[in-house]
């Protein structure tokens, strides 16, 4: 293990690499949860359905956490991938789609971190991968399931992901993300060791 | 949980030997005609030739309805909100309830997004169920050079999801015999979520950091070349998957043209 004032290594270790698959592995595992809870709760919002696009975030949540914890370029679209990926071989119902939503959304996310030149892995940065993937999956989801809908569903449903991807991506990840650290498991990594109190 | 045990695909039936990257390019394919048309005769006809390969699948359908039956709710919604919420209702009057009306012509058109939804999710699924991960990490790796150390290790990190799936509960039991309910406040019930995914994500990562020690040390990665233990070759009937796929995709948007039903997603 280097100490956090080394040099960072140019690649990715094999510990990257296995930590971010099984963050997103277990992330996979709670999508099968969460769809469900989407396809259950979709009666509730029979009103205004547009608004049920505030459950979206969690979707978003595995490729800025990974993002986060990680701190590579290419994290973030890894994390969200392979999130995707898992929960398409457990059989989503979205089936391959999911893969492509996975990307999309991972990539949106990965985008967020890439504006901030890979330097910053703070809040700010947490909540505008989220906004980006939101912007990312909102855009694949109106032309795939809702391309006949008025505009001011589109516009709102759009809406209602960015934020959710922002309040539930983005902070929800940075907390997930602050709370591993602090239950000190993510030594190895230097998002492990900013938090550290000397 | 029912749904953690993913289906044995059946390596003798003509799908389940096919070549993952196969599979996959063919899904792509058929999802790609179906992502630029939002008719319901493209999507129909894509619909039932996927439905008639289930039989060659090596897939029982019962598994596949088992795993999948929540996209029926899905199709369900897509086609009542592309119908309910469309800017204009066209066609003669189906249903009238005070300022609702419901046009024909546009409820037709919302069944057939819901039809092309069925599609592309069976699309991906005949190709995923069939499919086992591993298969398709040694796929990778040989045709497409994604590197090994990354297939390998989303693979061991694919490994764990049984274990997840019982330490999940194993956390919630935990938690209920500790006294931690969340009564009925969304909010706590939310929180207690979020407490429980953490305990999931702790435990994970701990096993992750051995498990990449692990690996290291068994030296993957360690030399640029390696050998394949179980080869994917590409045969010709890999190949023709990919093209009747192609064929399908093509064919289904020709006829929609040809019968005058075609209707694409952009410049319609």
């Amino acid at each position: 293990m280097t100490t956090a004032s080394a040099p960072r290594p140019a690649g990715w270790r094999m510990i990257d690499i296995v930590v971010a698959a099984v963050l997103a592995v277990a992330f996979g595992v709670a999508f099968l949860a969460w769809n469900a809870l989407y396809n259950w709760t979709t009666p509730l919002f029979a009103a205004v359905p547009a608004a049920q696009a505030v459950m979206y975030g969690v979707w978003l949540l595995p490729g800025v956490l990974v993002g986060l914890v990680v701190r590579r370029p290419g994290a973030a679209l890894f994390g969200g991938f392979v999130a995707a990926a898992v929960s398409a071989f457990l059989g989503s119902q979205w089936g391959l789609d999911v893969l492509l939503s996975g990307l999309i959304q991972g990539a949106g996310a990965e985008l967020g971190f890439a504006l901030f030149l890979y330097r910053g892995w703070h809040l700010p940065a947490a909540v505008l991968g989220g906004v980006l993937a939101g912007a990312g999956a909102a855009i694949h989801d109106i032309v795939v399931y809702y391309p006949d809908a008025g505009p001011e569903f589109k516009i709102a449903f759009a809406a209602f992901v960015v934020l959710s991807g922002a309040v539930l991506g983005g902070v929800g990840a940075w907390l997930l993300a602050r709370a591993l650290a602090r239950r000190g498991v993510l030594a190895a990594f230097e998002s492990g060791r900013d938090q550290r109190r000397i | 949980m029912k749904l953690l045990t993913p289906v044995v695909p059946d390596r003798s039936a003509p799908l389940g030997a096919a070549n993952p990257l196969a599979k996959l390019v063919a899904a792509l394919l058929l999802m790609v005609a179906l992502f630029a048309s939002l008719d319901g005769v493209t999507a129909g006809m894509i619909l039932v030739v996927l439905l008639g390969l289930l039989p060659v699948s090596g897939v029982s359908p019962g598994a596949l309805l088992g795993r999948s039956w929540l996209v029926l709710f899905a199709a369900v919604s897509v086609a009542v909100i592309n119908t309910l919420l469309a800017p204009a209702q066209l066609g003669p009057t189906l249903l009238e309830a005070g300022p609702i009306r419901i046009g024909a012509d546009t409820a037709l058109n919302g069944l057939a997004l819901g039809v092309r939804l069925l599609a592309i999710a069976l699309a991906g699924l005949l190709a995923l169920a069939t499919t086992d991960p591993v298969d398709l990490a040694d796929a990778l790796m040989q045709h497409w050079r994604v590197s090994p150390r990354f297939a390998l290790g989303a693979l061991a990190a694919l490994r764990l999801l049984p274990s997840f799936a019982v330490e999940w509960q194993t956390i919630g039991l935990a938690r209920r015999a500790r006294g931690i309910n969340a009564g009925r406040s969304p909010v706590a019930w939310l929180r207690l979520m979020g407490g429980r995914l953490l305990s999931l994500l702790v435990g994970g990562v701990r096993r992750a950091t051995r498990m990449a020690v692990a690996m290291e040390a068994r030296g993957l990665g360690s030399r640029p070349c390696r050998s394949a233990a179980r080869p994917q070759p590409m045969r010709a009937a890999d190949w023709a998957w990919i093209a009747g796929a192609l064929l399908l995709a093509v064919g289904a948007v020709a006829v929609s043209m040809l019968i005058g039903t075609w209707r694409p997603l952009v410049g319609g």
